[in-house]
């Protein structure tokens, strides 16, 4: 139903912006309290505009090694939310994409079989299955290193489920075509099903990175080295530093600085999307 | 440029679902050959099998004396088109028509004169580096043709590659393809089930029904002895009259309904009281004076084609639907009726229960 009235104009219009100012203001906050000194915040009216400590605040923080916020330097608690992020994102796009194309394209036994399985893994969310992946990823020694931090979040059901529902809108006309064309299995996935899947392949990066950059129990469970602590975990550990009053200013800065990789991966991304969704066919 | 032979080809597909059984050809070097039928009748099934798209169940394909049963379609020296294009969305046109050469390890200077070649032929040169959607159906369609030409294939296949086109293009690119074929020489199989494109095309027609080859040779064959009476109403538009009835004891004469009686010029071939349908195409009735079969017409409507005049009607006196096809321009009021006759060597004869020709 699309219809053009200006009352109904104007009362979408104020929706949309109620609802703007709603999801921004915790933003807002934060960047407004990282510029503030450590009183400021402590005391009751909250500022809501910016004070005049944002070039201290920031320097101290990307100096690094602050005691009062746990002492692992900021750059490198991005650094590992990075890897972790991007070994995530690119491991369960490379495991779904095959993934699919197996269930889709070969005929093997259990085939359908296999599919379940993997679409039932959808309904166990990683804090459900947390206690056996802990274990295993114990026994197999893989504790306090990025290897543990992140094969246990590769594998990915809905990744698999989405390329799956892809490929199958895929004419098989495209596929006969590919095989008098002397395409062999490895040609057609290679030359043809993954160029055709770059604007899927974009828009699942947008959603994994964010999802690998904002973990938070498993890398608390499988890290006990300071030297793997990544961002999310460093915010966390500000808030609870013991007996001393949270340093908000400086826990406010350090989640703005930990939402700038993932703005950028979504403004990046988008404009791949969004070309991709103007190129693709028809 | 080769020659196929199909010998007793048969599909079942899973779940014993018969497409195709006993299908024999022997195809000549360079003959472009129809296959034609109604919807699911099997045609598309036997040309993937030509393919090897489609395993094949029964019975053996030999394309230049070299049967080709397991071979995998890229090693079977054939093209092939597709209804709906079937070109790599995100390649450009040259890149549609270089895929295949390259995979096949060709010479790059080769590629390009390949390509250089059909596109001239194709008249795809401006277009070589749009993407497949930035084209019309119809260019389209000539890029699958391209990609097709390029490999300089032994056989090519088509598989309705005209039917998303509308009815102009589609008259074009038939005469396109008409002289492409003359111009490459090479054997050509054809899939539709527009009868129309058959005649126009064919060397030579195979028409299928329910999996079955009904009738195999040339339009004029068809049109002018057809075998079945399936293959009688198939061909032609509009399609030919059937009258259904028994012969008469001096076999002269045709009961239909049992009350009203048909008389012929000639002795039928057919016993009498056998049930048979006697075939006349529209085009085929005309003046009734001293023609050997003498009917009556009941106009219930007229189509003005023009060239032509169809007045389509009723047998008078009974139900039997009837349809001539008169030259020029005739005004005909429903209701009205028109004396027609039809020449004895126009007539075709067939068994009711069995469909074959009798005469
Ligand atoms: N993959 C398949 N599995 C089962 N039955 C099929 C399959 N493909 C085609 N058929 C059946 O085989 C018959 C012939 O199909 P097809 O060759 O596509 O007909 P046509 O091209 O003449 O319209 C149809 O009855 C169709 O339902
Ligand atoms: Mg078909």
């Amino acid at each position: 139903m699309v219809e053009n009235r200006p009352f109904l104009t104007f009362l979408t219009h104020a929706v949309l912006i109620i609802g703007v100012i709603f999801l921004c203001f915790p933003v807002w906050m934060a960047l407004v309290a990282s510029t503030h000194g450590p009183e400021a915040l402590s005391r009751s009216p909250i500022p809501l505009w910016f004070g005049d400590r944002a070039w201290e605040n920031y320097s101290q923080l990307l100096a690094g090694g602050l005691p009062e916020a746990g002492g692992v330097p900021i750059g490198r608690m991005m650094f590992n939310s990075a890897i972790m992020a991007l070994v995530i994102t690119f491991g369960k796009i490379a495991i779904s994409l095959i993934s699919a194309y197996a269930i889709v394209y070969f005929r093997f036994p259990f085939r359908m079989g296999f599919f379940w399985m993997i679409f039932i893994t959808l309904m166990l969310p990683v804090e459900v299955r947390i206690l056996p992946t802990f274990d295993v990823v114990t026994k197999l020694g893989m504790l306090n290193s990025y290897v543990g931090l992140t094969i246990p979040l590769i594998a990915s059901a809905t990744a698999t489920f989405l390329f799956r529902q892809f490929f199958l809108t895929i004419p098989d006309e495209l596929v006969e075509a590919a095989r008098i064309d002397r395409a062999g299995p490895l040609r057609f996935f290679w030359d043809i099903l993954l160029p055709m899947s770059r604007t899927n392949i974009a828009a699942l990066f947008i959603i994994l990175f964010i999802f690998g950059w904002n973990q938070y129990l498993w890398p608390l469970l499988v890290t006990t080295d300071e030297s793997l602590y990544t961002v999310v975990m460093g915010i966390q550990r500000m808030v609870n530093a013991g007996e001393a009053l949270p340093v908000w200013h400086y826990i406010m800065g350090t989640a703005v600085l930990a939402l700038i990789p993932p703005v950028l991966v979504v403004v990046a991304m988008q404009k791949l999307f969004v070309k991709g969704l103007v190129e693709s066919e028809k | 440029m080769a020659t196929l032979s199909i010998k007793s080809l048969g599909k079942t597909y899973p779940g014993n679902v018969t497409a195709v059984q006993d299908v024999d050809v022997e195809i000549a070097d360079g003959e472009f050959i129809v296959l034609v039928g109604p919807s699911g009748c099997g045609k598309s099934t036997i040309l993937r099998m030509i393919a090897g798209l489609e395993a094949i169940t029964t019975g053996d394909l030999h394309i230049d004396g070299e049967r080709v049963n397991d071979r995998e379609p890229g090693d079977r020296n054939i093209a092939m088109v597709f209804q709906n294009y079937a070109l790599y969305p995100h390649m450009s046109v040259r890149k549609n028509m270089e895929y295949g050469l390259k995979n096949e390890g060709l010479p790059k200077p080769e590629i390009a004169k390949r390509i250089e070649e059909a596109s001239r032929t194709l008249r795809l040169e401006e277009y070589l580096d749009r993407k497949p959607r930035q084209l019309s159906g119809g260019q389209r369609q000539r890029v699958a043709m391209g990609r097709a030409i390029v490999r300089d294939p032994k056989v090519f296949l088509f598989d309705e590659p005209l039917s998303n086109l509308d009815a102009k293009l589609r008259t074009q690119l038939r005469a396109e393809l008409k002289a492409l074929h003359h111009r490459l020489g090479a054997t050509f199989i054809y899939v539709t089930h527009d009868q129309v494109e058959a005649m126009s095309l064919a060397d030579r027609i195979i028409i299928m029904n329910a999996g079955r080859v009904e009738q195999i040779g040339t339009p004029m064959d068809l049109y002018l002895r057809p075998a079945t009476r399936f293959v009688a109403d198939f061909i032609g538009s509009p399609a030919m009259n059937f009258i259904e009835g028994t012969v008469g004891e001096d076999r002269r004469s045709l009961a239909i309904n049992g009350t009203q009686v048909l008389n012929m010029g000639q002795e039928l071939p057919a016993r009498a009281g056998a049930q048979v349908a006697m075939g006349m195409r529209p085009e085929h009735l005309g003046d009734a004076g001293g023609a050997d079969i003498q009917v009556s017409l009941q106009v219930s409507f007229v189509e003005q084609l023009g060239a032509d005049t169809v007045v389509h009607g009723n047998l008078s006196g009974g139900a039997q639907p009837l349809a001539v096809r008169l030259h020029g321009v005739h005004a005909s009021e429903p209701g009205s009726e028109i004396a027609l006759g039809c020449g004895m060597g126009h007539v075709h004869l067939f068994d009711t229960a069995t469909g074959a020709r009798l005469n």
